[in-house]
């Protein structure tokens, strides 16, 4: 069925006739309803949803920004971190060994020092001294064997002559010379050949306490030289 | 004739084809996209992973080994090993500070690496031009390990484009071999010896793993890291040695073994009051940095894993026993008769000097150390009670310390045992005992009879605040505080009286010790060897500190009197270390004769 052959064919639409003697019709726009006006879109919500749409994806990447300079940062410090643990890993080594028993032992004997073999105290409160003070002798041993090398061994020292020492070996020399004239100390490995890596890395150089004890070695030699009792007099503390 | 198809059904055709292509090409994609996101989908995954993210190894690091002070006897550190890539190996430009760049040839580059490392520049050259040639397309060698992290800095300033780290933690021994044969030391393997090995469940690590993800320019990526297994380290084994006094102990010793051409010696130092070794000195002494140069023999330590025939100091601890049972005193009367005859015809019993009956007093038997006066005293007493008192003093068990491969030296079941050794046993021949047998018998008289277990190891401190391995502390009490007492004062009578006057006497100090100089059987016979020792207590009127020291097998001097020395310096050590004052009364005379 074509609906088109039901329906009645339309009037021919005719302009409404002007009036004469009368304005012609204005176009009348008609206000809408408050209903109306409710439900039309606005610009205003549109307008924040964009900016915040907008917004979010500003932060988002500022943040992913951020957070991408924050790894390249982590990155940086950690590999900073790792070369200071590194070096205070070296560093806490160096101490060990400097500190070890073999080490302080040669360095006094270098200086001319003897271990004590009688035991005596002084006590402060009175000024008594305790037990039968008497001078180190032959007994006392030495750190070295007759081969030169440590009784006790330990092969992270060696033999060996730091920068500056043989002033501090001469001013020792003079005043009280050791049984057998060791022909320099013992260093920690490495030490002594590597004397010119040393003064690059500044650091090493001044905490070194060997060399720290080799420049202040004449002043150690002058005051021997002037005390009358043959035993060093300290001149600090 | 042609019929021509109606124009609207063409057109029906052709939309048929291409729907149906369309739906053939949304099937294969489908297809594919169930392949990818299921079937595959955990295989992709990985595979995916594996391509970002790098797996790495945490390590946990292993405890230190300190002594009583803290003092590191070893310790764990990180070593570096400098590997290269063959395939990358060649020339390469430098920028210079002063913006300038050159060109760094291969071997310009490893006589840089040579020179920090220390290796010979030559072979190092023959070495990496050898790999350039045989595995040209290889992305591994090894070009030097376990470089310090100082040595490391310096290779990495001198930027090699094609040369790469590995860490290797490693051990390191800072005081060399002050109580090296006691730490032991650490292998390819691992640990290998000494508490290294026995202490192993306290100080070794669990390395961990994770993996991170990084960006093509290797940074690592922020929150990408997956830790699969966290590190743990190891805790710190804390020991009852001062490092101080174990240098000085092995310093001395190792002058006087020398001096006397020893085999092996040994010299311990223990607290009284609770058993604590201040020291335990073997020498030969292990070098645990090299230990190479250390024959196998002497890795241990001979204190606790050497039994031998004591001797005469063994006198003390018999003297102990017939006090404590009441059958004497110091001054009770008795003959030490020239010969002491074994009943059943078994021979006789001399002493080390020939003489004729003498009226000793019990002092005298011990200051005078005679044998056959000894065998008098042995007859007082029952097998069974003398073997009780002898276990109940140590002998025949393995200290508390435990040590690895102590033995726990040898005692004869009381209803085995033969006439002779009935007797010898008592002055310290057919039955052996450590070293640190007879330090923890002395440790007994000087603790007022109340045995203390000889300690070594005071505990495991674990990176979480935990402390085990805790030592055993509850003391046994072997004789009164009588009888241990009088025994001192009988054993400070032999310095005073006897013939360590000269040797073992410190000016100023009360010192109560014995000596042994005993046979060495060999091949059944007891021979020309001689190992002799010396055990005493100070200061004697409130002993505080045992000093054993036993030189095994010495060349130029047989006697006690090739200890004495050595026990002298250690115990004046000793007494200055730890600050005790000089004695005030002077020591009571026993007599030793009637």
């Amino acid at each position: 069925m074509n609906l088109a052959r039901v329906l009645a064919e339309p009037q021919p639409t005719t302009p409404i006739p002007a009036i004469p003697g009368r304005a012609p019709l204005r176009a009348v726009e008609v206000a809408p309803s408050r209903d109306q006006r409710k439900a039309r879109p606005r610009t205003l919500y549109a307008a924040i949803t964009v900016a915040g749409v907008f917004g979010i994806l500003i932060a988002q990447l500022l943040m992913s920004i951020a957070l991408g300079e924050g790894a390249y940062q982590i990155s940086a410090l950690q590999g900073d971190q790792k070369q200071l643990d590194r070096r205070a890993e070296t560093l806490t080594e160096r101490l060990d060994l400097l500190s070890s028993p073999q080490l302080l032992a040669t360095s006094a004997e270098f200086l001319g020092m003897r271990n004590a073999t009688t035991p005596a105290f002084l006590r402060l409160s009175d000024g008594a001294v305790l037990g039968a003070p008497a001078s180190a002798g032959v007994a006392a041993g030495a750190v070295t064997g007759p081969d030169g090398q440590l009784l006790v061994a330990n092969s992270l020292l060696e033999q060996g002559v730091l920068a500056g020492q043989g002033v501090a070996a001469a001013g020792a020399l003079d005043e009280a010379p050791p049984a057998a004239p060791a022909p320099g100390t013992w260093v920690v490995v490495g030490d002594a050949s590597a004397s010119g890596a040393a003064s690059a890395s500044g650091a090493a150089a001044t905490s070194d306490p060997a060399a720290a004890g080799a420049s202040s070695g004449s002043a150690v030699a002058g005051s021997v030289s002037s005390s009358t009792s043959g035993l060093p007099t300290p001149n600090t503390h | 004739m042609r019929v021509q198809a109606s124009p609207a059904r063409r057109n029906r055709a052709r939309l048929a084809v291409s729907l149906l292509a369309v739906m053939i090409l949304a099937l294969g994609f489908v297809v594919r996209l169930v392949d990818i996101q299921v079937v595959r989908a955990a295989e992709l995954n990985s595979e995916a992973e594996g391509n970002r993210s790098i797996p790495v190894t945490t390590y946990g690091t292993r405890g230190d080994i300190i002594d009583r002070n803290g003092v590191p006897l070893a310790a764990s550190v990180m070593r570096y090993d400098i590997t290269a890539a063959p395939a990358n190996i060649r020339d390469f430009k430098r920028r210079l500070d002063d913006g300038t760049t050159l060109t760094i040839s291969v071997d310009r580059a490893l006589e840089e690496i040579a020179a920090i490392t220390g290796q010979d520049a030559a072979a190092l050259k023959t070495l990496v031009h050898d790999a350039l040639r045989d595995t040209p397309d290889s992305l591994w060698m090894l070009v030097e390990k376990g470089i310090t992290g100082e040595q490391l800095g310096k290779v990495q300033a001198l930027r090699i484009p094609w040369v790469y780290f590995e860490n290797r933690p490693s051990r390191t021994y800072p005081n060399g071999a002050v109580a090296g044969n006691l730490v032991g030391f650490i292998g390819t393997d691992g640990p290998q010896a000494g508490l290294e090995y026995s202490a192993d469940t306290c100080i070794a690590a669990t390395n961990g793993s994770s993996t991170y993800e990084r960006s093509g320019d290797g940074v690592r990526l922020p929150g990408s890291t997956v830790v699969q297994e966290e590190a743990v380290d190891g805790g710190t084994l804390h020991l009852t040695i001062d490092s101080d006094l174990q240098w000085f102990a092995q310093q001395a010793l190792a002058e006087q073994a020398m001096a006397v051409g020893a085999e092996w010696a040994t010299a311990t130092v223990v607290q009284v009051d609770n058993g604590h070794i201040l020291a335990a000195a073997d020498w030969p002494s292990v070098d645990p940095n090299d230990v190479n140069a250390s024959n196998v023999n002497d890795l241990g330590s001979r204190l606790f894993t050497a039994p031998y025939e004591p001797g005469s100091t063994f006198k003390a601890m018999t003297v102990a026993m017939m006090i404590d049972a009441g059958l004497v005193s110091p001054t009770t009367k008795l003959i030490a008769p020239g010969r002491f005859t074994i009943p059943g015809g078994y021979g006789e019993i001399t002493d080390a000097w020939a003489h004729d009956d003498l009226p000793y007093t019990v002092a005298g038997i011990l200051a005078n150390s005679s044998n056959t006066g000894i065998s008098v005293l042995t007859d007082m007493m029952s097998a069974e009670k003398r073997h009780a008192y002898m276990e109940a003093f140590g002998v025949g068990s393995k200290t508390a310390v435990g040590f690895l491969g102590e033995d726990a030296g040898k005692i004869t079941d009381p209803a085995a045992l033969d006439v002779i050794t009935n007797y010898t046993e008592m002055f310290g021949q057919g039955i052996t005992a450590t070293s640190a047998q007879v330090a923890s018998i002395y440790q007994t008289l000087g603790n007022g009879g109340v045995r203390m277990p000889l300690t070594l190891v005071t505990g495991c401190e674990h990176p979480d605040g935990t402390i085990d391995h805790l030592p055993p502390t509850d003391g046994v009490r072997v004789v009164s505080e009588k009888a241990a007492d009088e025994t001192v004062q009988i054993l400070e009578n032999v310095i005073s009286q006897g013939g360590l006057r000269h040797n073992a006497q410190i000016p100023g100090y009360r010192v109560a010790a014995k000596t042994g100089t005993a046979e060495v059987a060999e091949n059944g016979r007891y021979g020309g060897q001689r190992i002799v020792s010396v055990a005493g207590l100070a200061p004697a009127e409130d002993p505080k500190y045992v000093v054993v020291v036993t030189i095994g097998k010495p060349d130029t001097m047989k006697t006690s009197a090739a200890a004495a020395p050595t026990f002298k310096k250690i115990m004046t050590q000793v007494l200055t270390t730890y600050r005790v004052t000089p004695s005030t009364v002077p020591a009571p005379n026993i007599p030793l004769t009637w």
